[in-house]
């Protein structure tokens, strides 16, 4: 009676022991909950952070945007407007970049450059990005082409690529690229929000580098 | 009759798509060369405004033969403005129909821009025909529809199983009642005989209580259990690894960081400036889908992807008129990595300091078509990787500190201000 018990408990235990291994080892540990939580109001900020709903505000949001017309501490203004007009003042008006060309300035400018601009410009501004270039995905969907970017004139000299604003591409003055990342200009969008004037004006050092090749 | 219905629309397609093509290979051979004109688009950066099939920053230069005149054309690339200050009706329209003004190229040669108009009309051939192999291929829009048909006649038949069933289930419980009424008696005494006899599971029991080493080695084991199962629960309690919500948008950030190798930072700029890496704002976002609309993969009308249609719901985009509304509202992301509140986190310090990679923490994001907490963000988590990393030494705070060590040997007066005790954030914070 016994060996018998011992045999089916022995046997029972086993059993659990293999499901329990059998169900832990299933899934790619992912999940769409964030599992047992305690004293969740420690791990919660009291105040609100930027991305959560705000009943303060008549819109809901907590990131406000600035008032129009004010600058942020740290902040140069820019006060040529989003014209064609604005473009050939400033062009013509900001002929010098205001920082001096260092090896330090240049270097963060082609680092801001990598991460903001090469994606379209291409890692030497001759338009040839990753996003402008054939290329394919496979995920859950199955197996697709991308769609392209349309390719963006070449700053280079010697590719000699006119500007749709009339002039060479390579002739750009230090405002009319500053004009272009701050406001945009055909299929380019605004890049103020992401790039502070700062570190815009190294980005036009080093795009003004790319020129003279 | 459905299938040779099929059969001979996909002949005719494909026999349609042949002649396209054949066309289209000739006409261009007869004209101007075409493959000058592509060199000349892509030279001239006509293809950063101009598409064919598509509006961008300029009009779709799809059928552009049939609506004007080719030295209408030729005269217009030399001199846009010229014609619309001469007050010619067309070039005024398209003043007014679009807000920026095609620079003059005058440096192209008339057989220059009949070359381009010979490159236009080749890659719409080229597209139409690409069109008609997909529709012939995947039945197209059709498909779609017989797809729905498809779905109500099913739907019919289960109704009609599903009535059927039941009726049937009903007849069957009904007979069994009667069964059971025929054989009352006997059912009676089958029943009194298995209560008498005690159940087996009674008898089990028993034996197993008076076993007094095999309930303690019961016991030993639910305690063992128990001890493992709250241990392991314990130590992930708040802790999020593995956590994939599902996002208000399907974003896909093998698509972005991965295949299209955009930086992390791109739109995670704050990562080098600030605390929070930052969830770009949509206008971030409309950067690239200003123009890239995703539509060649879905099967409606509009054109675009209806997870990129969700964007510019939000930011009240018109890809008709590629003008913003004011009726915006935000997009709800759901945070993933929740630290603490009582937990301080800077991601310049890591990011811009220590240069570590975003992966080293994020873990394979760039292979991610849905993003999912990978490391656990546990206190052990961070000492462990503090206790291994060395720090780079070479920069002005570990020069500024062993100037003040140095000052401290010699004796010198060193006051708290002299070392920061001036901050407004060493007292309010």
């Amino acid at each position: 009676m016994l060996a018998m018990n011992k045999k089916n408990f022995l046997g029972t235990v086993c059993a659990a022991v293999a499901l329990a291994a059998v169900v832990s080892a299933c899934g790619d540990g992912t999940t769409r909950s964030t599992g047992l939580e305690f004293s969740r109001n420690m791990y919660d900020p009291i105040a609100f952070n930027p991305d959560q709903p705000n009943k303060n505000f008549k819109n809901g949001i907590t990131a406000q945007t600035p008032p129009t017309g004010t600058t942020p501490i740290g902040f140069t203004r820019f006060d040529y407007e989003n014209s064609v007009e604005g473009y050939e003042l400033a062009g013509a008006e900001i002929t010098v970049n205001p920082l001096t060309v260092t090896e330090q300035n240049l270097k963060e400018g082609h680092a801001l450059y990598v991460t903001y601009c090469a994606v379209c410009h291409g890692p030497e501004g001759n338009g040839d990005g990753t996003i402008t270039k054939d290329r394919e995905v496979e995920d859950s969907r199955g197996k697709r082409a991308l769609e392209n970017f349309p390719e963006p004139p070449s700053y280079q000299k010697s590719a000699g690529t006119p500007s749709s604003r009339g002039g060479q591409m390579s002739e750009l003055t230090a405002g009319k690229i500053f004009h272009t990342i701050t406001y945009g200009w055909n299929s380019m969008g605004p890049h103020a929000s992401q790039i502070s004037p700062e570190d815009r004006w190294k980005v036009v050092m080093y795009v003004q580098e790319l020129q003279k090749k | 009759m459905r299938n040779i219905s099929s059969v001979l629309g996909k002949l005719a397609k494909s026999i349609s798509v042949g002649l396209v093509l054949l066309f289209a290979v000739t006409s261009v051979s007869n004209a101007q060369d075409a493959s000058n004109g592509g060199a000349l688009f892509k030279a001239n950066a006509c293809n950063s405004c101009h598409a064919v099939g598509r509006q961008l920053t300029g009009p779709d230069l799809a059928g552009l033969t049939d609506r004007r005149e080719e030295s209408w054309i030729i005269k217009w690339v030399h001199n846009p403005q010229g014609m619309v200050d001469s007050g010619d009706p067309q070039a005024v329209e398209l003043k007014g129909k679009f807000p920026t003004m095609m620079a003059p190229y005058s440096h192209l040669s008339d057989d220059d821009v009949r070359d381009i108009i010979a490159y236009l009309q080749a890659e719409e051939a080229k597209a139409a025909a690409k069109k008609e192999q997909a529709a012939a291929q995947g039945g197209g829009a059709g498909g779609s529809q017989g797809a729905s048909t498809l779905m109500i006649v099913i739907v019919s038949v289960l109704v009609v199983i599903v009535v059927g069933v039941s009726i049937l289930l009903s007849r069957i419980t009904k007979t069994l009642e009667k069964v059971i009424d025929t054989n009352k008696e006997s059912i009676d005494v089958a029943t009194a005989e298995y209560a008498a006899r005690g159940s087996k599971f009674g008898q089990f029991a028993k034996a197993f209580v008076r076993n007094k080493k095999l309930v303690f080695f019961a016991v030993l084991m639910i305690v063992a259990l128990l001890g493992v199962v709250g241990w392991k629960t314990g130590w992930n309690v708040g802790v999020h690894q593995g956590y994939q919500p599902v996002q208000p948008i399907k974003f896909s950030h093998q698509i972005h960081a991965g295949v299209n190798q955009i930086e992390c930072q791109y739109c995670h700029g704050g990562a080098f400036k600030s605390k929070n890496a930052s969830i770009p704002s949509a206008n971030v976002c409309m950067n690239c889908h200003n123009t890239i609309t995703a539509g060649d993969h879905y099967d409606n009308d509009s054109g675009i992807s209806p997870e990129i249609a969700k964007l510019y719901r939000a930011v009240d985009w018109d890809p008709e008129t590629r003008t913003y509304g004011n009726d915006t509202r935000p997009i709800e992301w759901i945070r993933i990595h929740n630290l603490p509140d009582f937990a301080y986190f800077n991601h310049s310090q890591h990011v811009v300091v220590a240069g570590v990679e975003c992966q080293t923490c994020h873990g394979p994001i760039e292979t991610m078509e849905e993003v999912y907490q990978y490391s656990p963000l546990t206190m052990k988590w961070c000492i462990d990787c503090h206790r291994e990393t060395s720090v780079d030494t070479d920069n002005q705070y570990y020069d500024q500190l062993i100037e003040a060590h140095d000052k401290l040997k010699k004796g010198e007066k060193m006051t708290a201000a002299m070392i920061g005790g001036l901050e407004c954030g060493k007292c309010h914070y």
